[in-house]
């Protein structure tokens, strides 16, 4: 598969800051991406060096193969672009805001097909486009980029956390129109810090810490890195045959049912195990992204004084 | 209470390097003009000669005051407290609008509404705050101009007379305030209004009867229109006469009254200029970085280019007054001839060309305004949206810089276009229209210098472009307009592009300083342009 994104121990220093510290991204092409990690770890810095906005400090870092700093014109012609901040001008409408983007971006060479795509578009976001910049809400900023960004068809969509001042309904419309844009066959970077939504529309997500890539796979793979929680009715297991259970985790007994974690790939070695105690009542958690997300952010937020409760 | 105090003391906080900086910056003109002007014109003969070339002459004394005779201290009023108080003027109407529009533009003042404080209160807050920084300053140049070895009660009255001049404006400020939308519109209505103020009063010194010995004046009534005209009604060192003071304090009392009756009426964050509903789809010319940053600075430019044309308009009406001025009185040329650095055109021209490095000025400050607005798009975010599209950052910068060219041309234009038709108007010699012309050109390469320098700023220390900005116009207006009078030495004087525009006077004009400027106009762009084709988009 052919890769769109791919950064290679990409370093960004802001004076003393160093704000990307070897970082490793690889996106293939139709996939959706997800890109995870804490406040400040270094996504938006990510992302403005793929758009040609920041410049590396050291490493490599191309889309579509070629140099974002240097190429960044003639890239932009393919990516859509929301930021995590939407600033607009404080005397255009929204209207006039998604016009000039999309005439920027040449998108509105044939004009019935941009109309017909607009208009669809600020339908399905309910937005207003009359309303001058200042006056719209921060959710309402963000609709201006997303239908400014899908308004335009694009190979590579880069978002930094769209949804962030959406409101439910609003991220399900989202969530539909990357389906759409997924369907079409554009690739897409996501950062974000809703998981849910990660599950939902990630194939493969990276996971970044302090600048540095921790994790970096399909979510069948990292599941196969987290626990998975088992638990069944206490009733007539003794300790001894709970001694048996092979790579168990955190065995508590607790108002009458055993829990116990147990690495997502030795599950198969497990089961044949509780089977032979014939327990009642067996409940089997898969791994939530929510655990791997904790167990990464969690040395920060323990650091803080914050217990990682989902271990 | 306790609410306005905390108010009053983040306010302080928020302002004390910036109103130090103000204070101490006009105390210490004060201080300069006084010693400079003991020294450059020690003897009363001397003063008593300027003082009657002056008064032949009416745009000396638009730039300065009302001659009050050749007293030593007098003549020191005459030169500088119209400077002064333009300047407290500026100092109050920035500060009302920054504790107020620009706080409700930034959703801090939402904050504070939310806040036991109300609304009221931060208002209240702002005008105690500005009332004291005003009086702290009037104490400063009082004892300035006391330090000066000027007399003490005269420095005294000066020092009100350049507060209650703050005071007026900051009760003209904060109404400004609630009728604009944006904190930059607030600031140019009220900073405007300085500068009407300023021209208000010039044209009353200009306009204004000689007495019998020929070093005093009365202005002509069009002062009693202008708070700094009330502040030099005070007659500081020779009538000392504080009744015209309550004016001031009449104006912005009037000015309070309207401001709570309007803010009785207004959701924080609205403006009393409602908003119309904007268009669902841009016009067909959005279409590109030039025409979105003409459509963002169009107010700005067309703002600054009312001040050309009004400033136009009083060069064309006053050349026909020099004219009559000068044949009544031949020394008036050589006055003229020595304000404007050699040259030997005949009066009139050199008075437009006077009158038009003010245009000049305005010029230069439209140009460094709309460097400064591409500043504001990348720190606000909007130039990221323009940026990654398929716009190349060179044009996007390129843009900023064509349309800084265009609004100094538009700015001199409208200037020469008033001047030449006001003195076609009153009845003037054909030849001011060519005069006109020729003095607007001459004013191109020093706001061009600002141009390339400002976008050069931009490029390599982006976090200084908007407060150097403003300060490079500033030291350029003082070391080129006041250098001279207050001794400053030459080569200081030099550093300012004004000193160097070239004084169209005919056959004999000497452009040779407007090339080099252009050049180096030219050189500062082209190394920016280079330069920006390596620099990172810096929002902070
Ligand atoms: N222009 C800059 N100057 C100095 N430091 C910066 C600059 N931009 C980012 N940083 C620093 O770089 C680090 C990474 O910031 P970045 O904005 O990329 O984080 P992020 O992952 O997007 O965070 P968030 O989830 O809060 O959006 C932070 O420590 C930030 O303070
Ligand atoms: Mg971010």
């Amino acid at each position: 598969m052919d890769t769109v994104i791919k950064t290679r121990n990409l370093v960004k220093r802001f004076g003393r800051v160093q704000a990307l510290d070897g970082l490793d991204l690889k996106v293939s092409a139709g996939e959706v991406h997800g890109f995870l990690g804490p406040n400040g770890s270094g996504k938006s810095t990510t992302i403005r060096v793929l758009l040609g906005l920041a410049r590396s400090s050291s490493g490599s870092a191309a889309v579509f193969g070629q140099d974002p700093w240097n190429d960044a014109v003639e890239l932009h012609r393919r990516i859509g672009y929301v930021p995590g901040d939407v600033n607009l001008w404080p005397n255009l409408s929204g209207g006039e805001a998604i016009d000039l983007i999309s005439r920027l971006r040449g998108g509105t060479a044939d004009k019935a097909y941009y109309a017909a795509r607009k208009s669809r578009l600020t339908e399905v976001f309910q937005f207003d486009p009359t309303k001058k910049g200042r006056t719209y809400s921060k959710g309402n900023r963000q609709k201006v980029a997303l239908i400014a960004a899908f308004a335009t068809p694009a190979e590579l969509y880069i978002l930094d956390e769209p949804t962030s001042g959406l409101d439910p309904i609003m991220e399900a419309v989202f969530n539909q129109e990357i389906a759409h844009a997924a369907a079409a066959g554009s690739t897409v970077l996501l950062s974000s810090h809703i998981l849910s939504e990660v599950e939902q529309l990630c194939s493969r997500v990276t996971i970044i810490r302090a600048g540095r890539t921790v994790e970096s796979g399909s979510l069948a793979e990292l599941r196969h890195l987290t626990r998975t929680e088992i638990s069944f009715a206490a009733e007539g297991i003794s300790q001894e045959q709970l001694a048996h259970i092979p790579a168990s985790h955190d065995l508590t007994v607790a108002a009458g049912r055993v829990r116990f974690s147990v690495g997502s790939d030795k599950i198969n070695a497990v089961l044949p195990v509780l089977a032979t105690l014939d327990v009642q009542g067996l409940t089997v958690n898969p791994p939530s992204l929510e655990e791997l997300f904790l167990r990464h952010y969690g040395e920060e937020l323990a650091a803080d004084g914050v217990k990682a409760t989902a271990r | 209470m306790s609410t306005l105090s905390v108010l009053l003391r983040q306010r302080a906080r928020r302002d004390r390097w910036q109103l130090t900086i103000w204070i101490a910056g006009i105390g210490l003109l004060a201080v300069v003009s006084a010693s400079a002007v003991a020294q450059t014109y020690g003897d009363y003969a001397g003063r008593e000669n300027i003082l009657r070339l002056a008064i032949a002459n009416p745009s000396i004394l638009m730039l300065r005051g009302t001659p009050q005779g050749g007293r030593l201290d007098a003549f020191v009023f005459f030169e500088i407290f119209t400077f002064l108080a333009l300047l407290a003027g500026f100092m109050s109407t920035f500060l009302a609008v920054r504790h107020s529009r620009a706080e409700e533009e930034s959703g801090r003042a939402e904050m504070i509404a939310a806040t036991p404080a109300a609304r009221t209160t931060p208002t209240v807050a702002t005008l105690i705050h500005g009332f004291l920084a005003n009086v702290v300053l009037g104490g400063v140049v009082a004892l300035a101009f006391t330090a000066g070895r000027l007399d003490a009660y005269g420095s005294v009255v000066t020092g009100a007379a350049v507060a209650a001049t703050g005071v007026c404006f900051l009760g003209v400020g904060l109404p400004a305030a609630q009728f604009m939308r944006t904190s930059r519109g607030a600031n140019a209505v009220a900073a405007g209004a300085v500068g009407l103020a300023y021209v208000v009063r010039g044209l009353g010194d200009a306009l204004g009867r000689p007495g019998a010995d020929g070093i005093h004046l009365t202005p002509a009534w069009t002062s009693w229109l202008s708070p700094i005209g009330w502040g030099q009604q005070t007659g500081a060192y020779a009538s000392n006469n504080l009744t015209p003071l309550l004016l001031s304090a009449a104006l912005a009392a009037v000015c309070l009254v309207a401001l709570f009756l309007l803010q009785a009426h207004r959701d924080s964050g609205a403006s009393l200029l409602a908003g119309r509903a904007g268009r669902v789809n841009a016009r067909g010319d959005l279409s590109g970085p030039l025409t979105l940053a003409w459509r963002l600075q169009l107010p700005t430019i067309i703002g600054w280019c009312i001040g050309g044309a009004a400033t136009g308009l009083l060069a064309g009406t006053l050349s026909k007054l020099a004219e009559q001025a000068a044949s009544a009185d031949p020394t008036v040329t050589k006055v003229l001839r020595d304000m404007d650095q050699g040259g030997g055109g005949s009066v009139d021209q050199l008075l437009i060309s006077v009158m038009f490095s003010l245009v000049g000025v305005l010029a230069a400050a439209c140009s460094t305004q709309t460097v400064i607005r591409m500043r504001q798009e990348e720190t606000a975010g909007t130039a990221e949206l323009i940026l990654t599209a398929p716009v190349d950052r060179t044009r996007w910068f390129g843009d900023y810089l064509l349309l800084g060219t265009a609004a100094i041309v538009l700015v001199l234009f409208s200037g020469a276009v008033v001047s030449s038709l006001s003195a076609l108007a009153v009845g003037g010699d054909p030849a001011r229209v060519g005069d006109s012309f020729a003095a607007a050109v001459a004013q191109l390469p020093a706001a061009l210098v600002y141009l390339g320098v400002l976008a050069l700023l931009f490029v390599l220390l982006p976090g200084l472009t908007i407060s150097l900005g403003w300060t490079l116009v500033g030291i350029g207006v003082f070391l080129g307009f006041f250098g001279a009078l207050l001794g400053v030495p030459e080569w200081a004087r030099n550093l300012s592009p004004f000193t160097h525009t070239p004084v169209p006077v005919g056959g004999s004009t000497d452009w040779s300083d407007g090339a080099w400027m252009l050049v180096i106009a030219l050189a500062a762009a082209a190394v920016a342009v280079a330069v920006m084709r390596q620099r990172e988009l810096k929002p902070n």
